[in-house]
């Protein structure tokens, strides 16, 4: 079963967030940490500007074993943030299992959960989620239909409903801001503080503006690459005093942990512009401007959930579209859980019928090779025929009864009685141990009215 | 005369009315106020129109000469006010600045005819100066200290990252502070004539009455406050904020100067 825990704009503000930003040289070591095989078997980790999320899969859908494995992520979350000089966070991590989290991770993918809905980067960012999972290995066969079946669903809300139409950027966002301080912007100075997407983004558009680029990163190359992109001059990191002190508008994307504009260095840039404003855009989580920065006279600074918040106000429109497309996530979830459900009894299923058939197949070979041993090689195929019609008429009601077991919250007991019933083997019911076992074959589950019949097809990747 | 002095008068205060309402229209919904927008300056400029051939009709109608009551002064003060925003609107980029004269000539227009009565003074040729660089520094310290007062909306609006209907309304902060600066540069050398004339008639006179001092200090206190918004803004880069405080104050204390007039009249002659 897929338990999420994590921190989204939604709980928790950014100064929270902040603390359990994860960097891409750090996720592939949190993720290996998790999936320790046995309370976790399968993890991925989300962790944008907006959410770090962590994805993980129980060793089973018992209810001891989802807390089990919700507990472990809790913990190496809070570690994680206690290692960055950083604790406190447990009261705003949220936790989903089972459907919710499927469907939780279905609306992230969708970018239903955005704080701007409809927001085209986040899928591009699971999907780096998924591949970065992929690399550690800690993706196995449940998450990764799971991942896949997002995607799927993310494509169909794009494609069949028009939440992204008319996207208000962050970028653009923090463009009409500095228009509202500085008016025009031909001739002013906007700086690059790091070299993060949006940054370039915000920068493309000040550039269209007219401003002058400057640029200021830890890389010396990757700065004087950016400057070429946008007709801009690099500047040594060791400048960053004096490009403040010439800047107008600053786009801050770093990937620092600590503050890289202080209130001492904002003040002292301040006082050798002689009072001019100086408009701070910080998109950087964690943040690269002290928010101390904004109580300066004519300093303006905007982190990612102002500019967000902006955004978001321009998405009233969209309101009826994004309920078509939560329409649309709401039955993809409930397929994939029914998909998932039947799968938790795969096991119990195929043992039975196996059981069922090795009877029958003693007591047909007994016979054919006693009083029936006459028999031409043609009777005895129609026999083995009608044998195999037996059975499968034999378990048509059972197998459907055990489907519909799988849905009900006793689920775990039924299938233990099954099992007792017919003196089947223990099955390992966890998801990784079924991986690799042979499915119920498909003319069973579709003869079955009352189970919905999953969607095997369009699950597999 | 009278008659139709009145009607002018009525007429000027009805536009100057409508011109506040379109022009808060316009700022509380600026998309959905195109015509709002567009009318809001014309409806200023024939206020500020009538305003004028108010104070013609009346000064005939009354036999005074304008510059020679404190009631047409402040009245015109206003008015003068109102046709340099209509000039220096579109260069100045301070279009949403009309939200704050109209409302302002407004209340000059009614107070410099309910309040007080009017007077008819002696009147030379050093205090012809007199009035009329003040009626022209005060218009500016009008203007300017309505791009201050919008100037402190938009920062303090900006500093809290408050979502406002005036989110693109209001001029960009950096024009609101340049048009506060160039305007008291303006001001300045005529509010310095106006208190130069105003100390040599006062000398003259020797009248040293409590009104007459009031007056003599809030006209210093206006001098000191504007001065120094423009010393310390080169010398020390105060902008913005501190600025626009500097210039708000300055300009109350102008206008204190005006009501000490309107309330107890002159004694023999303006300061």
């Amino acid at each position: 079963m897929i338990v999420v825990v994590g921190v989204s704009h939604r709980e928790a503000p950014l100064a929270v967030r902040e603390r359990l930003a994860v960097d891409k040289d750090s996720v592939a070591g949190l993720l290996k940490s998790l999936a320790d095989g046995a309370t976790v078997r399968e993890a991925l980790c989300v962790s944008t500007c907006n959410r770090t999320e962590v994805y993980a899969v129980a060793k089973s859908s018992n209810e001891n074993d989802v807390r089990s494995a919700q507990n472990r992520v809790v913990d190496v979350l809070e570690r994680f943030a206690e290692a960055n000089g950083a604790g406190g966070i447990v009261p705003y991590l949220v936790t989903h299992s089972g459907k919710t989290a499927v469907r939780h991770l279905f609306r992230v993918a969708s970018s239903l959960d955005s704080l701007v809905i409809g927001e085209p980067q986040i899928l591009g960012q699971v999907k780096d989620a998924f591949d970065t999972a992929k690399i550690a290995g800690t993706l196995g066969h449940y998450l990764e239909r799971a991942m896949s079946r997002a995607f799927h669903v993310a494509k169909r809300v794009r494609t069949e409903t028009d939440v992204g139409a008319g996207q208000v950027s962050v970028a653009s966002v923090a463009v009409d801001l500095a228009r509202q301080i500085f008016g025009d912007l031909g001739g002013h100075t906007a700086l690059l503080l790091g070299a993060g997407e949006m940054a370039e983004g915000a920068a493309k558009l000040l550039v269209k503006c007219g401003a002058k680029l400057s640029v200021v990163n830890r890389s010396p190359e990757r700065g004087a690459e950016l400057a070429r992109d946008f007709g801009g001059a690099a500047r040594p990191w060791e400048h960053l005093p004096q490009a403040l002190a010439q800047a107008d508008v600053v786009v801050a994307s770093t990937s620092a942990k600590h503050f890289i504009v202080t209130r001492e260095l904002a003040a002292h840039a301040i006082k050798v512009r002689k009072g001019k404003s100086l408009f701070f855009i910080d998109i950087a989580v964690p943040r690269d401007v002290d928010p101390a920065v904004n109580d300066l006279d004519n300093v303006y600074v905007y982190d990612i959930d102002n500019l967000s918040d902006i955004v978001a106000q321009s998405m009233d429109g969209r309101k009826k579209e994004a309920e078509r497309a939560e329409a649309l996530v709401g039955h993809e979830a409930e397929t994939f859980e029914s998909w998932s459900e039947a799968r938790n009894v795969t096991g119990t299923i195929v043992a039975l019928r196996a059981k069922v058939r090795a009877s029958f197949d003693t007591e047909l070979d007994k016979t054919l090779s006693g009083r029936l041993k006459h028999l031409p090689e043609p009777d005895r195929q129609a026999l083995g025929r009608m044998v195999e019609a037996a059975v499968n008429k034999l378990l048509h009601t059972p197998v459907s009864r055990i489907k519909a077991m799988a849905k009900d919250p006793r689920g775990d007991d039924f299938v233990q009685t099954v099992h007792e019933l017919f003196d089947l083997p223990e099955l390992p019911r966890d998801v990784g141990a079924l991986e690799g076992a042979p499915e119920v074959e498909t003319e069973t589950m579709t003869e079955t009215q009352s189970v919905p019949a999953p969607e095997r097809e369009t699950i597999g990747r | 005369m009278t008659m139709l002095a009145e009607l002018v008068f009525i007429g000027t205060v009805l536009a100057y009315f409508a011109a506040t309402a379109l022009f808060f229209q316009f700022l509380a919904k600026p998309s959905a106020s195109p015509g709002a927008a567009r009318l809001a300056p014309r409806v200023l400029g024939l206020a500020a129109l009538l305003h004028m051939g108010y104070v013609l009709l009346a000064s005939f109608a009354t036999n005074v000469c304008p510059v020679k009551s404190i009631h047409f002064v402040a009245s015109i003060a206003a008015g003068v006010a109102a046709g340099l925003y209509l000039g220096l609107r579109r260069f100045a980029r301070i279009d949403a600045l009309g939200a704050f004269v109209a409302p302002v000539a407004l209340t000059f227009v009614l107070g410099s005819r309910f309040v007080g009565a009017p007077d008819h003074v002696a009147f030379g040729g050093l205090l012809a100066v007199h009035v009329t660089v003040n009626v022209l520094g005060d218009a500016l310290f009008l203007l300017a200290s309505g791009a201050a007062v919008l100037y402190l909306v938009e920062e303090r609006r900006l500093k809290e990252k408050r979502p406002a209907s005036l989110f693109g309304a209001l001029p960009p902060l950096d024009a609101l502070d340049l048009a506060e600066h160039r305007l008291l540069l303006i001001g300045f050398p005529m509010l310095t004539i106006g208190i130069i004339t105003g100390t040599v008639w006062a000398h003259r006179i020797e009248s040293g009455s409590p009104a007459e001092t009031a007056r003599a200090l809030f006209a210093y206190a206006t001098w000191l406050l504007i001065g120094s918004v423009l010393v310390l803004r080169t010398v020390l880069g105060w902008r913005g904020r501190r600025a626009a405080y500097f210039t708000i104050a300055g300009f109350m204390c102008a206008v204190a100067v005006l009501v000490v007039y309107l309330v107890r009249g002159p004694v023999g002659g303006a300061t």
